[in-house]
């Protein structure tokens, strides 16, 4: 039985060596070859003293290199800590500092990224980077030496001579940590989601039986490594001995393109926010394109409106159609299939119902007592797939995995997700909205308040407040309104370019307000906090 | 209609400011510039603007990488009517 990852890995690799694990493009990784390359990594790690327990971050695309990098993190016992090469630098900066990250896997393009780090994370004492290169810039300068005064660069030529048998004994147990995703946080930095390879296990596990992935499957996820959605097509096609096909960077923005490229790859499990599919069926020119290969659709990250799955379902008929709900913190906790043959829907569908070994309950406003059906109430979950908590943040753990206030018995963590919902008539939750300030863009969680602090950060701005405009591609906009420090409230020079520029600096894209507006005074309410509602009345 | 359509670009859909002033030839993907709902509101403005119809073929990095690009696209398009912009807003 699989306990940790790597297992995964390890099984298919024995059953099935020269199947494809990871293709991009024409080449792949056999199965063998990414269990070798990844032994071959996990001794690289070793090497440059990292201990089972310690976070190594991994500063890549999804890319064949960067599961050769998972997998050889995991195997030498550590916890890998995603890092988005497209992030600004000060926030990479502030995760690799929450970490505590020492070591670095990059690829090829990214290795002199990696070690301009050390710059501000003076912590940061070796940079490996791992492959293979495949499609990627070529090497720069930085890797292919150590820097005088900054951090070891192990190239890939060294980690390849090292042995390729794996390490032996299991270093860690399912209990610990085998990644951390960093989300959105309220109070302006970003918060570490640690996930345990139990946790992960229990999704892996359900997610690779309710899609009845085998190893004939061709598996994608245009989701990059911090998003939680990449841990389906890089561990649950392992499981199926299922091959994983990376979908190149720039592919999914153009629709036609992306159909073109479903086809070419044959692939037959899709898994990604609904604003990629909304494009693929809006303008995918889908009847030109031979999809017989694709099987089942799997949705996830916010809600699909009705009439562009209606219109996706309609140029894609007879596929399995699934919704996955779950925040970074439970995984996937509930999940629902649009029936076959269902008639046109006319409201989004609902989150259905819990996952295998989650149990999702909602509970009213006063906290005493589960929601009946029809009533609103907050979901909570529990069950072995929630997180072990927020790296170094034990206060704000304690906030958000709670008791279970209904086991009297016993303590037992249940979290609070902060969605609101409702049991339907047929048994499924359906998502009714935020209890707080967070909105979810592109798929992405966003705190409004990190963007918010963000903009307080600028010495010319004294006020602002971040709003949602409701986005029927992108599930939300973000709308910033900003009084300026100048003299009686003129914006003293300060404009939209001068903001937003200084968001870029600070806050990955999705974050960056993608309208911003001045004004000279905020509409207050009468106990003098500001009115966001009369805001955003005034936004529409 | 290069002025035109950089102007907008550089308006509406650039974020880093460290990109302005924006070349003609820059590439919109490599910056970063084009994501998927930003290569939408372009088509909208460059259909409107240039009383084209962009068919969803069309929409290939191919046509839309750079401003230079969308240009010499859009001119194939309206069959040697180049520059007839229509309004500016």
């Amino acid at each position: 039985m699989a306990y940790l990852l790597q297992h995964l890995l390890t099984d298919s690799a024995a059953r099935a060596a020269q199947r494809p694990a990871v293709a991009v493009g024409e080449r792949f990784l056999t199965y063998a070859a990414l269990d070798q390359l990844s032994n071959q990594v996990s001794r690289a790690l070793l090497a440059q003293g990292v201990a089972p327990g310690d976070r190594v971050g991994i500063l890549s695309p999804k890319s064949a290199a960067a599961v050769v990098a998972q997998y050889g993190v995991l195997k030498a016992g550590a916890c890998y800590v995603p890092l988005d090469p497209k992030s600004p630098a000060g926030r990479l900066a502030t995760i690799m500092t929450d970490s505590g990250v020492t070591v670095v896997l990059a690829d090829q393009a990214t290795a002199g990224q990696a070690a301009a780090m050390a710059g501000s994370v003076p912590r940061l004492r070796a940079v490996i980077v791992s492959g293979p290169h495949w499609g990627r810039p070529a090497a720069d300068r930085l890797a292919h030496g150590a820097t005088p005064q900054g951090p070891a660069i192990v190239p890939w030529e060294a980690v390849l001579a090292e042995s390729a048998e794996a390490l032996g004994d299991d270093l860690t147990i399912d209990s610990d940590l085998a990644y951390i995703l960093y989300t959105s946080g309220s109070t302006g930095t970003p918060k570490g989601v640690m996930i345990s390879h139990r946790a992960s296990l229990t999704f892996v596990e359900w997610a690779a039986a309710c899609t009845g992935l085998t190893a004939e499957d061709r598996v994608c996820s245009p989701a990059p490594l911090h998003f939680d959605l990449s841990v389906f097509d890089v561990f649950a096609a392992c499981k199926a001995a299922a091959c994983m096909t990376v979908v190149p960077e720039n592919t999914s923005i153009f629709p036609a393109r992306l159909a073109q490229w479903l086809e070419r790859e044959q692939v037959s499990v899709w898994y990604s926010v609904p604003s990629v599919l909304t494009m693929l069926a809006t303008h995918g020119n889908l009847p030109g394109f031979d999809l017989s290969r694709l099987r089942t659709v799997i949705f996830a990250g916010e809600v699909f409106p009705a009439k562009h799955l209606n219109r996706l379902m309609a140029e894609l008929p007879g596929r399995r159609y699934l919704n996955w709900y779950g925040p970074t913190e439970t995984n996937v906790c509930t999940w629902y299939e649009v029936p076959a043959g269902s008639a046109e829907l006319t409201a989004p569908v609902p989150i259905g119902k819990a996952c295998a070994n989650t149990d999702a309950f909602a509970v009213t406003s006063g906290g005493d007592r589960v929601a009946k059906p029809g009533e609103e109430g907050e979901l909570y979950v529990r069950g072995s797939g929630l997180m072990r908590g927020y790296w170094g943040d034990q206060e704000k753990t304690r906030r958000m995995l709670v008791t279970n206030p209904f086991q009297a018995a016993y303590d037992e963590p249940a979290y609070r997700t902060g969605d609101l919902v409702t049991l339907d008539d047929t048994g499924n939750y359906v998502f009714l909205g935020r209890r707080d300030g967070m909105v979810k863009t592109r798929g992405y969680r966003v705190e409004l308040g990190e963007v918010e602090a963000a903009l307080y950060a600028h010495p010319a701005i004294r006020e602002a407040v971040v709003l949602p405009v409701p986005d029927e591609l992108l599930g939300s906009r973000l709308r910033a309104v900003i009084c300026a420090d100048g003299p009686a409230g003129r914006t003293d020079g300060l404009t939209r370019e001068e903001v937003l520029d200084h968001c870029h600096r600070r806050l990955p894209s999705y974050m960056v307000p993608d309208v911003v507006e001045f004004l000279e005074a905020l509409p207050r309410t009468s106990t003098g906090k500001v009115d966001r509602a009369r805001l955003a009345e005034h936004g529409k | 209609m290069e002025e035109v359509i950089n102007d907008y670009i550089s308006r509406e859909l650039v974020q880093d400011a460290s990109l302005l002033p924006l070349g003609n030839a820059t590439s919109l993907l490599e910056t970063g510039i084009l994501d998927s709902l930003s290569l939408l509101r372009l088509v909208v403005f460059v259909q409107r603007q240039f009383l084209v119809t962009v068919d969803d073929v069309d929409l290939v990095p191919e046509h839309f990488d750079s401003v230079d690009d969308i240009c010499a696209y859009l001119r194939s398009r309206q069959g040697g009517r180049a520059g007839q912009a229509v309004g500016h807003g």
